[in-house]
C-alpha cells in the first residue's frame, strides 16, 4: 500500500494527467488509434488486443489502473461481458467503444455498468474528458458511505467505490476525494484508531474465521487480532467489530425465527415468490416457509442475477423499489416466522437432503465471489458465515448456514468467470439453473439441521450464491437470495411477482451495487451488519443471502439501503443495526429493517 | 527551404487538400495529423499502413463470404461491420460510404445488391492505397513539413 500511495500522490497531483488507461480492441488499426489520441492527453496507456489478457492484468493488479477502455465486439470475448466482469470485480469505470451508435446498445451498455459509450471513430476532444468518470466513480461511493454512517462519520474515503478497503485507508489522502473525515482521524495522533478501519469483505472473513476458531463465546479481541495477523488492525478496531458481530448474530438468529415462522404465512406466499422454494422440490415441505422466504427473497432474486449485475450506478435505482415492494410484503410473513422456525428443522432435514445433490453446482456460490470482485476468492473464507457457530444452533439459522457454505464457497472457487456466466446462465435459463441453485445451497441449509433448517433450505436455495453466511441472519435472507435465485427462473414460471425482468434488473444492479459495496466496504464480509441493521425481516434475508461481502452488496441493491450499508462499513452498518434493533422488529414483518440506510443512500 | 523544396511541398499539400475535397479522406484523418508530432513522427503513416495491412483480410474474408450460397448475411454484416469501423478510423470516407451501403443491402438481405457494393468498395480502398502511398511518398522525401496548409 505504501507504493500506492506515493504513485497515488504523484499522479493524484497530476491528475488526469497521467491517468492509467487500459485500452482493449481486437482491430489494430482502432487501437493503435486510440493508443495515439490518448497518448495526446497524456495518459499513461497500455494496450491489448485481447479481453482476455486485459482481464488477467486488471485481475493482477486492479490498482494499475484507472480506467478502461474496450471495444464492445471483440471476437474472444462480448464487450459486455468484459464489462461486468470488469465492473463487478475491479470496480473500475468502464467505457464502451463500438462502431455502432444503436441506442439500444448504448442502452445496454450503460446498464451493465459502463460509464460511457463513445462511438468510433473517437474524438480526441472526447477523451480528454474520460477522467471525469474516474473522478465521479469515487465521489460517488463517499455520499452513500456517509449516508450510511449516521452515528459515525463516514471517515473511510471511497468506500463504497473501492475495492480494496485498505487500500482506500492509505490512499484517502492521495485521493483527490479524500474525505475530511479521513483526514481528520489521521490528524488525530491521539486517537487510536487510525483512518476508520473499513472492514472489507476480504479483512472480515477474515475475522470470521478467527472467532470462529475461537468460538464465538471464547473469542478475545486480542486473540482474534493475532489470528488474522492483519497489519494496521488494532485490537480496538477489533473489539468493535466484536461487539458488532455478535449483536448481528443475535440479531439474526432473531431474524431467522422470524423468516421461519414467516413462511406459513399465507400471505407471504402470494408475495414471495413461491418459486423458489418450490424449484427446490424437496423444499416443499418448506414450501410454508419458502413463502416466506420467497416474499423475503424478492431481494435474492437481485443476488440471481448478481451474474448479470450491472453497474453499481444502477444499483441504487433498482433497489429502492424493490425493496419497498417486498417490505409490504414481508411484513405480514414475518409474524409467524417463530413459529415456522421451529417445525422447520425437520422439514427442513428432508429437504436438505435432497438438494444436497445438486450442491455440487457451486456456480452460484462462485458467482457471488464474482459480484465480490476480487473478494471472491476470499469467499472460501466465507467459514465467515461460521460466525454464527458461536450463537445458538437451533435458533441460530446462521449458525447452520454459516458453516456450511462457507465450505462450499471455497470449493467452487474457480474462475469468476465461470460463474459469472455460470450465473447468468442460470438466471436467465430459469429452468434448470434454478434447482441447481437451490441444491447449492442446501449443503448451506444444511447447516441448519436444527431450527435453521427452515431458513436453511430457504436460503439453500438461495444461498447457491454463498448467501450461506446471509442465511444466519435468519435464514429468510439468504433463502431469499437463493430464492430469488430460483425465484428468478421460478418467478416467471410462477409468480408474476416478481419476474424476472424485474429481478434482473435488480439483480444486475444488486449485483453491481451490491459488489462494489461490498468490495468496497468489506461490509459484506460481514452480513451481520447488515442484517442487524434492518435486516429484521425482510431486509436481513436479503442481506443474509449474499455473502457477507456479497450480502451487503446486494442488500443494498436489492434493498436500496443496503447499498448504504456497505459503503459504510461493517462498522456502520453493525452500528446502525445496532440501533435499529426496535425498527428492525418493525421490519421483520417483512420490511427491510435498514429503510434509513437502505433508502437514503440508494436515492 | 529552396525553390524545389517549395514546390514540392505546395504539390503535397495540393494532393492532400484534394482527397480531402474528393472526400477520400475526412476529418479523422485530420485526428491522425494531429497525433503526430516529435514523438510519433510518423503516426498517420503508421496507422495507414497497419490499416491496408490488417483490413487485407477483411476484404479476403468477406469475398469467401460472398462467394457461398446461400450467403449468410449476419456474418456479412458483421464482417462489414468490423471492416467499417477501421476504415472510419483513418478516415476513408469514400470506403465507408460504401461499407454503409453494403450493409443495407445486407439488412434488405439484397444479395445483387451485397456484391455489386462490394465490388465499390474494393475499388474504393484500392484506389485511396495508392493515392495515400504516393501522399506519404513525397512527404517523406520533401521531410518532415510544417502542415500549414491543412485546411480546417
Amino acid at each position: 500500500m505504501t507504493v500506492e500511495e506515493i504513485r497515488g500522490v504523484n499522479e493524484i497531483d497530476r491528475f488526469p494527467i497521467g491517468m492509467r488507461v487500459l485500452a482493449v480492441d481486437d482491430d489494430p488499426t482502432c487501437l493503435k488509434l486510440l493508443d495515439g489520441l490518448l497518448r495526446k492527453c497524456q495518459y499513461q496507456v497500455t494496450t491489448t488486443n485481447q479481453a482476455i489478457t486485459a482481464l488477467k492484468m486488471l485481475k493482477e493488479n486492479r490498482n494499475r489502473f484507472d480506467l478502461v477502455i474496450s471495444d464492445v465486439y471483440m471476437p474472444d470475448m462480448d464487450g459486455f461481458k468484459l464489462l461486468e466482469l470488469v465492473g463487478l470485480e475491479m470496480d473500475l469505470p468502464v467505457i464502451m467503444l463500438s462502431g455502432n451508435s444503436d441506442p439500444k446498445l448504448v442502452m445496454k451498455g450503460i446498464t451493465h455498468g459502463a460509464c460511457d459509450y463513445l462511438v468510433k471513430p473517437v474524438r480526441l476532444e472526447e477523451l480528454r474528458n474520460i477522467w471525469q468518470h474516474v473522478i465521479r466513480r469515487k465521489v460517488e461511493s463517499k455520499p452513500q458511505s456517509k449516508s450510511n454512517n449516521n452515528h459515525e462519520k463516514s471517515s473511510q474515503g471511497n468506500e463504497g467505490g473501492d475495492q480494496n478497503v485498505k487500500l482506500n485507508r492509505k490512499r484517502k489522502d492521495e485521493d483527490e476525494d479524500v474525505e475530511e473525515n479521513g483526514h481528520e482521524s489521521d490528524d488525530d495522533p491521539s486517537s487510536q484508531k487510525k483512518p476508520r478501519v473499513v472492514w472489507s469483505i476480504d479483512l472480515h472473513r477474515k475475522f470470521v474465521a478467527a472467532v470462529d476458531q475461537l468460538g464465538n463465546e471464547k473469542a478475545m479481541p486480542r486473540r482474534i487480532l493475532d489470528l488474522m495477523n492483519v497489519d494496521g488492525l488494532t485490537r480496538e478496531n477489533v473489539a468493535s467489530h466484536l461487539q458488532k458481530y455478535r449483536l448481528y448474530l443475535k440479531r439474526i438468529s432473531h431474524q431467522a425465527n422470524m423468516v421461519v415462522a414467516f413462511g406459513g404465512s399465507k400471505d407471504a406466499s402470494s408475495y414471495m415468490r413461491m418459486s423458489p422454494l418450490e424449484g427446490f422440490g424437496d423444499f416443499r415441505t418448506l414450501s410454508s416457509l419458502g413463502r416466506l422466504s420467497n416474499a423475503a427473497y424478492a431481494p435474492a432474486g437481485i443476488l440471481g442475477r448478481l451474474n448479470s449485475a450491472t453497474g453499481v450506478t444502477l444499483h441504487s435505482l433498482m433497489a429502492p423499489p424493490l425493496v419497498q415492494e417486498t417490505q409490504n410484503k414481508l411484513r405480514p410473513v414475518n409474524h409467524q416466522n417463530m413459529n415456522l422456525f421451529q417445525d422447520i428443522p425437520s422439514s427442513f432435514d428432508q429437504c436438505s437432503n435432497k438438494p444436497n445433490t445438486q450442491l455440487t453446482d457451486f456456480s452460484s456460490v462462485e458467482e457471488s465471489r464474482i459480484f465480490t470482485g476480487t473478494k471472491l476468492a476470499d469467499f472460501n473464507s466465507i467459514d465467515e458465515s461460521r460466525m454464527f457457530t458461536g450463537s445458538n444452533p437451533l435458533t441460530d439459522p446462521s449458525v447452520v448456514l454459516g458453516s456450511k457454505p462457507s465450505l462450499k464457497l471455497s470449493s467452487t472457487g474457480s474462475d469468476s468467470f465461470n460463474l459469472l456466466s455460470s450465473s447468468s446462465n442460470f438466471l436467465d435459463q430459469n429452468g434448470n439453473q434454478p434447482s441447481n441453485f437451490s441444491s447449492n445451497q442446501l449443503p448451506i441449509g444444511e447447516n441448519y439441521g436444527y431450527s435453521a433448517t427452515v431458513s436453511g433450505g430457504i436460503r439453500s436455495s438461495i444461498t447457491a450464491t454463498a448467501a450461506v453466511p446471509l442465511e444466519a441472519h435468519g435464514g429468510g435472507l439468504v433463502g431469499e437470495i437463493m430464492q430469488n435465485v430460483n425465484n428468478q427462473s421460478l418467478s416467471n414460471q410462477k409468480n408474476g411477482q416478481y419476474s424476472k425482468q424485474d429481478y434482473s434488473q435488480y439483480s444486475q444492479n444488486a449485483f453491481s451495487t451490491l459488489a462494489s459495496l461490498a468490495l468496497a466496504s468489506g461490509g459484506g464480509g460481514l452480513s451481520g451488519p447488515l442484517s442487524h441493521g434492518g435486516l429484521n425481516g425482510g431486509t436481513s434475508a436479503l442481506f443474509k443471502t449474499e455473502m457477507p461481502g456479497l450480502e451487503t452488496k446486494m442488500r443494498s441493491g436489492e434493498d436500496g439501503f443496503v447499498v448504504n450499508n456497505i459503503y459504510g462499513s461493517l462498522d456502520d452498518l453493525m452500528t446502525g443495526m445496532t440501533k435499529r434493533e426496535q425498527e428492525a422488529r418493525m421490519m421483520m414483518d417483512g420490511e427491510f429493517g435498514y429503510d434509513p440506510y437502505a433508502f437514503g443512500p440508494c436515492t | 527551404m529552396d525553390r524545389n523544396q517549395m514546390q514540392m511541398h505546395r504539390q503535397i499539400a495540393n494532393i492532400r487538400k484534394s482527397l480531402f475535397d474528393q472526400e477520400y479522406l475526412d476529418e479523422q484523418f485530420i485526428q491522425l495529423e494531429e497525433l503526430q508530432d516529435n514523438s510519433n513522427p510518423n503516426f498517420v503513416e503508421e496507422v495507414v499502413t497497419l490499416f491496408y495491412r490488417d483490413s487485407a483480410r477483411f476484404l479476403y474474408n468477406l469475398d469467401q463470404a460472398l462467394e457461398k450460397r446461400p450467403l449468410d448475411f449476419s456474418k456479412l454484416d458483421s464482417l462489414m461491420h468490423q471492416f467499417k469501423g477501421s476504415s472510419s478510423s483513418i478516415g476513408a470516407k469514400k470506403v465507408k460510404i460504401e461499407c454503409t451501403h453494403f450493409r443495407d443491402y445486407c439488412n434488405a438481405r439484397n444479395a445483387e445488391g451485397c456484391k455489386r457494393t462490394f465490388q465499390h468498395v474494393k475499388k474504393e480502398y484500392t484506389t485511396l492505397k495508392k493515392k495515400l502511398e504516393a501522399y506519404f511518398q513525397m512527404s517523406r522525401q520533401t521531410g518532415p513539413v510544417e502542415r500549414a496548409c491543412r485546411p480546417r
